[in-house]
């Protein structure tokens, strides 16, 4: 007889829990549930367009689901179309992997002023999630307020000539955006000074690959902390790089004070430096980019809050952690995976510590997820991507849920 | 053949690739596949050949699972005379300035120890065009056959 276990969530940490699951113990039913028609979550949705080589790691999670036995249920939202409870009577194991995708705000005035953004809403847009919103007009001048990778990709596509776009899977609708964006200046602004800023320094220095682009750092300043001294030396390195039409300004040690507008949209930032000495900078878009929480489908402060053994990802008995649900928005795709080794070791632990108890229905509990998008039907929207893609481009991705949807089901009268 | 398949990785491409390669040669061949996060440098073997794949990560560093290792042969400090390595490296032409930096620096490192290298190192390039293991596997079945002539083909 074998467990039943759910991932709810099919981004880099349900992948990898499944992964090291199955390695270990092959005969587990295993189903990653995700609310989205399409699997991979922020592999497909957060990453970079331009970063085709990170998502990469596509080749092993495809495995799971064509060798490894795994079951996709896709277009199954838990806390809405199937409730955590029944979810976890049905499995001997569940495991919250669902990310954090709801952007934190700076809590300051005037940040519901038009042409303020977040980092998140915003490359859903460019990267074409199907609940995104439309791209917005940023106008010449934008502010991104943050200093964490996230900011980084987001100065990078903006700063992109159309060619520099070339290979990339950004759609043509953001890519048309972007080309006719009228964008002048990019400031990039952190709280923090440099040393402690949290972007790779390798993301730095791609910067300086960039044609169309001239770069100014202000206030690097100095650390005696290796990896500190490592992001400066990157941002000291690109400091002066390029003589391109569009300016990108790194500034250090600002913390946001108030934005202001007129009729209704931003037209200026206020700061304050480590000097308590007050800085305005103008601009016509203001987007944050300083990291993301729990978006309330599930109970996630709740359920982290009261948990068992948060560390080790063990909310209640037979109810699990992991990813960025577990951690918080830290951590890049190799984290997540350190993160899920350790806990399948201890779901199976769990596991075994329980000896034979009746056999667990699994995804039979759920006759609605006949209707549910199956990894055929996945595999069916991943192939017509791949066919539609334009010159220049390695895919182009189908926005829309309906089309995805009929595209998924089409054949299909219950997922494989 | 008796073989140790080793990999360093990070996101684990290299550990399925090493898998892959495990599956192509055995049967044919004796393989042990291993994480070199599990190898320690005293267990080099001058009867084996030891393939290692190995990808590059941060600016040019290697991965996580392979810098205990190169930390333990750097402290140990062992003379790895008449040990053979081949060496397959995964990396991303993205990063054009450390391109395959990881598996250079392991191959050398090993060299500066006294290993002796078989065949050239190939590298894999993330956003190229093909797949790790179109090339890996020919580069496997040559490297092969260059160790049965250097160690030998009882060994
Ligand atoms: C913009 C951006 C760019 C990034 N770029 C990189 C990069 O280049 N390299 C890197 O290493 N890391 C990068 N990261 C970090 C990386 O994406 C995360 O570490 C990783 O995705 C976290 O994995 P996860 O599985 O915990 O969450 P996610 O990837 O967010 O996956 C969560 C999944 O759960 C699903 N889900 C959510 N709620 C429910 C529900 N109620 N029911 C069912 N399913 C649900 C979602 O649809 C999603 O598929 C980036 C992050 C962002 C935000
Ligand atoms: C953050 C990051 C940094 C990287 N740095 C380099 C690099 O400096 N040189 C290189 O050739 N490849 C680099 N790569 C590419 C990886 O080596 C490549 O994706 C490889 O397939 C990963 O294999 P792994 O999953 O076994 O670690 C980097 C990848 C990432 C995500």
């Amino acid at each position: 007889m074998s467990r039943a276990v759910a991932i709810v969530g099919s981004g880099p940490s349900g992948c990898y829990l499944a992964q090291a699951l199955l390695k270990a113990a092959p005969e587990l039913r295993l189903d990653l549930v995700d609310r989205l028609p399409v699997p991979y979550g922020l592999v497909r949705y957060g990453v970079a367009p331009d970063h085709q080589g990170t998502k990469g790691v596509i080749r092993q999670f495809e495995r799971l689901f064509e060798r490894q036995g795994a079951g996709f249920v896709g277009n199954v939202a838990v806390g809405e179309d199937v409730g955590l409870d029944d979810l976890r009577a049905a499995y001997d194991a569940v495991v919250l992997a669902a990310g954090l995708s709801a952007d934190r705000t700076l809590g300051i005035a005037g940040e519901t002023l038009e042409g303020v953004h977040r980092a998140g809403r915003l490359t859903r847009a460019l990267y074409e999630h199907p609940d995104a919103e439309p791209l917005p007009e940023l106008g010449p001048r934008v502010i991104i307020m943050g200093n964490g990778n996230v900011a980084i990709d987001i100065v990078r596509l903006l700063a992109k000539t159309p060619d520099e776009l070339a290979g990339s899977d950004l759609g043509p609708v953001p890519s048309a955006w972007l080309a006719g964006s009228g964008i002048e200046e990019i400031e990039i602004v952190g709280r923090s000074p440099a040393a402690a800023a949290k972007f790779d320094a390798v993301m730095v220095k791609e910067l300086a690959k960039l044609e169309g682009v001239r770069i100014r750092v202000l206030g690097a300043g100095a650390s005696d902390d290796p990896e500190g001294a490592k992001k400066i030396a990157a941002l000291e390195a690109i400091d002066g790089h390029g003589a391109g039409p569009r300016r990108i300004t790194f500034r250090f040690g600002l913390t946001p004070m108030e934005l202001a507008g007129e009729g209704g949209r931003i037209s200026e930032a206020r700061f304050q430096d480590a000097q308590g000495r007050a800085i305005a900078l103008p601009c016509s878009a203001f987007v944050t980019a300083i990291g993301f929480g729990a978006e309330g489908v599930l109970p996630r402060d709740a359920l982290i809050g009261s948990a068992a053994d948060r560390e080790a990802g063990v909310l209640a008995p037979g109810l699990y952690a992991t990813g960025w649900f577990r951690r918080g928005p830290q951590g890049t795709i190799p984290d997540n995976r350190a993160d899920a080794q350790l806990l399948a070791t201890r779901i199976l632990a769990d596991l075994e510590a329980e000896g034979t108890p009746a056999q667990k229905p699994g995804r039979n509990a759920f006759p609605a997820w006949a209707r549910a998008v199956g990894y055929e039907g996945w595999k069916r929207i991943d192939a017509a991507e791949i066919a539609a893609a334009p010159e220049n481009r390695c895919r182009v991705k189908i926005a829309s849920r309906e089309t995805m949807l009929a595209l998924a089901l089409q054949t299909e009268e219950c997922p494989q | 053949m008796n073989i140790m398949l080793l990999y360093g990785t990070e996101t684990g491409n290299a550990e399925m690739l090493a898998e892959d390669i495990m599956a192509e040669l055995d049967g044919d061949h004796d393989v042990e596949c291993r994480n070199l996060s599990d190898f320690a440098p005293d267990e080099f073997d001058r009867s084996r050949l030891h393939m290692i794949v190995c990808s590059t990560y941060g600016d040019g560093e290697l991965p996580a699972s392979a810098q205990p290792f190169a930390e333990a042969l750097k402290a140990a400090a062992p003379s790895l005379s008449g040990i053979h390595f081949a060496i397959f490296g995964l990396g991303d032409s993205e990063y054009e300035e450390t391109f395959n930096f990881g598996s250079k620096g392991l191959a050398e490192l090993l060299a500066s120890h006294g290993a002796v290298q078989i065949g050239e190192r190939i590298t894999h390039d993330a956003s190229g065009s093909d797949m790790a293991e179109d090339l890996a596997f020919p580069w496997a079945a040559r490297m092969v056959a260059l160790a049965e002539e250097k160690i030998g083909e009882n060994a």
